[in-house]
């Protein structure tokens, strides 16, 4: 047998977790760095479902931070059976239902960072824009918690039928079903409200995910 | 077919200070109940003599509250978790976690907080006000409030009670909170207040009434009432509350069942409540959800939920596959909806090259 010979030790910088399950083990363990990689990670989806329900309120900061928290708390208790992301928005979307409930969120948003609506360039078009979200987020108040989540999720955040109905936790009848009677009011008050018509005609055709 | 609607544009300010922010109070809450957690962990470790550990430092204390912890062992079969106490100067105020629970204790106040072996966690309130950030509790040990002669036991989840003197004031912010007082059990409500001075017909809300029981934490002072002051209360329940309490039914079995109670009335209450008890049912049982759309059309001809109710039955059976069926009531929701918000879709399906 030939002798060992001299072997260079190298330092190998400690590895990320590559998959979801590695950084689920590596955050339930209490690795701080994991944690941390998996909230920069999810931040900004759940932050942009929370706020597209709610609109600009001071509400959203809090209800991000809960969601956090809570699924922190109960990682341990993830099975799997669903995406981790999915699993994330449903907690965000629960805290953001049971608000609306219990806070009779209110229909006032403060639209205050110019280039939230991205209704062109002009400074006209976009305050014309801004006083669209504000009539818009104004109907969404008198719809029903549940109605207001779907459409939401639907027509704002993007979200397929599908998704919209594992999200709240209800079957796909129920959903359209919602998102149909949100629409209808909605639309209803478009036909007396030129801006909002606006807005809602400046949207966008959008590939659902 | 379900028409896709444009997606309305909402573009979502990108602010990396406001994401470090988030960040840094997320993980230092999660820092401050672990260190909860792991003190409530290592606490019923036992010694042999008694020894008192005074443990100044949670995370979150202002620098006025003065916070006391008082640990004592006795050699036992199951030791209940440390006993502590808070006490805040006036002025002053402290916050701390007892499992996944946030509590402010604020200005003059103090508090011990108890904890027995099957985890119920009880905030023995001697003055002042506390501020409760609690989890909802099912599945999960109960969580108690007792201010004097007051128990509070949290249903879920932010709360604050107060006792000045003699009176013990509820205040409940989010989720709803049962208390025991004035020889009577009330559910609280978001928004809802509860006050010990108050009178039986005064009290904000009552939903439900129940038979005493005094709570199983030991130590806790008993709170047995004699039989003569336990009055009964009038269940002052309007349609509209049974139908929001309703809503609030997470059990799918109990919400049809109180879906169904509240349809027995005759108002605008059990319309709606009808087509709730429709959406629920379709998703088992398609007969059933037929047979109560057809109730709500027969009882409520010109419910403000009609047309939605008269679309709701034409995706029921195009779901069940039940096509013919599904163009059938697609035409008569035509007949009686012209104009309606689905009659495209309705005069789609009817078509003879429809599927």
């Amino acid at each position: 047998m030939k002798p060992l010979g001299f072997v260079p030790l190298k330092l190998v910088p400690r590895s990320e977790p590559t998959d979801d399950g590695e950084l689920i083990a590596a955050c339930i363990e209490g690795d701080k760095q994991a944690q941390r990689t998996l909230f920069r990670r999810e931040y900004p989806r759940v932050q942009a479902t929370v706020y597209r329900i709610l609109g600009n309120t001071r509400d959203v900061d809090d209800l991000v931070q809960e969601t956090f928290i809570a699924m922190f708390r109960a990682l341990p208790t993830f099975r799997r059976d669903s995406r981790l992301s999915t699993w994330i928005d449903r907690i965000a979307v629960r805290g953001v239902f049971h608000h609306l409930r219990t806070k009779k969120a209110t229909s006032t948003i403060a639209l205050d960072a110019i280039g939230d609506i991205d209704g062109g360039g002009r400074v006209d078009e976009q305050a014309q824009a801004r006083d669209g979200l504000r009539r818009l987020y104004a109907s969404l108040a008198k719809l029903t918690p549940e109605a207001r989540t779907a459409y939401a999720l639907y027509a704002i955040d993007g979200r397929s039928i599908a998704e919209v109905a594992e999200i709240t936790g209800s079957t796909k009848i129920t959903a359209k079903t919602r998102i149909w009677r949100a629409r209808r009011e909605v639309e209803r008050r478009a036909a007396a409200d030129p801006v909002l018509a606006e807005l809602l005609e400046l949207g966008r055709e959008v590939e659902r995910r | 077919m379900f028409e896709k609607p444009k997606q309305i544009v909402v573009e979502v300010p990108v602010s990396e200070a406001r994401r470090e922010r988030i960040e840094r109070e997320v993980f230092a809450r999660l820092d401050a109940m672990r260190d909860v957690d792991h003190s409530n962990q290592i606490a019923p470790v036992r010694v042999r003599r008694r020894m008192p550990i005074i443990a100044a430092g949670f995370a979150f204390a202002a620098a006025a509250a003065s916070v006391m912890f008082l640990v004592s062992h006795e050699p036992a079969p199951a030791p209940p978790a440390a006993p502590s106490l808070v006490v805040t100067p006036e002025g002053g105020s402290s916050r701390f976690t007892v499992g996944d629970a946030v509590i402010d204790a604020r200005s003059d106040t103090s508090v011990e907080v108890k904890q027995d072996p099957n985890g119920t966690t009880t905030l023995m309130l001697g003055r002042g006000t506390v501020d409760c950030d609690v989890m909802p509790r099912p599945n999960r040990a109960p969580f108690r409030v007792v201010a004097g002669d007051v128990t509070v036991e949290v249903v879920g989840t932010r709360f604050e009670v107060s006792r000045i003197g003699d009176v013990t004031r509820v205040d409940v912010a989010r989720g709803r909170v049962k208390v025991h007082g004035n020889g009577e059990l009330r559910y609280v409500g978001a928004g809802e207040s509860w006050t010990s001075a108050m009178t039986t017909a005064a009290v904000v809300t009552p939903i439900v009434t129940e038979q005493i029981t005094p709570p199983a934490v030991e130590e806790l002072p008993e709170i047995e009432l004699p039989a003569e002051n336990v009055r009964p209360v009038k269940p002052v329940i309007t349609a509209q509350q049974a139908y929001e309490a309703a809503l609030d039914i997470k059990d799918e079995a109990k919400r049809a069942r109180a879906y169904r109670a509240v349809a027995n009335g005759n108002h605008a209450w059990a319309a709606l409540s009808l087509f709730n008890l429709a959406e629920l049912q379709a998703k088992a049982d398609v007969k059933a959800t037929l047979a109560t759309l057809d109730e709500l059309k027969r009882r409520f001809p010109n419910a403000g939920n009609a047309e939605d109710a008269a679309w709701f039955r034409v995706d029921v059976l195009r779901d069940a596959r039940r096509i013919d069926a599904a163009k059938q009531a697609a035409a008569e929701y035509l007949r009686e909806f012209p104009r309606g918000t689905y009659a495209k879709l309705a005069a789609r399906l009817v078509r003879p090259s429809s599927p």
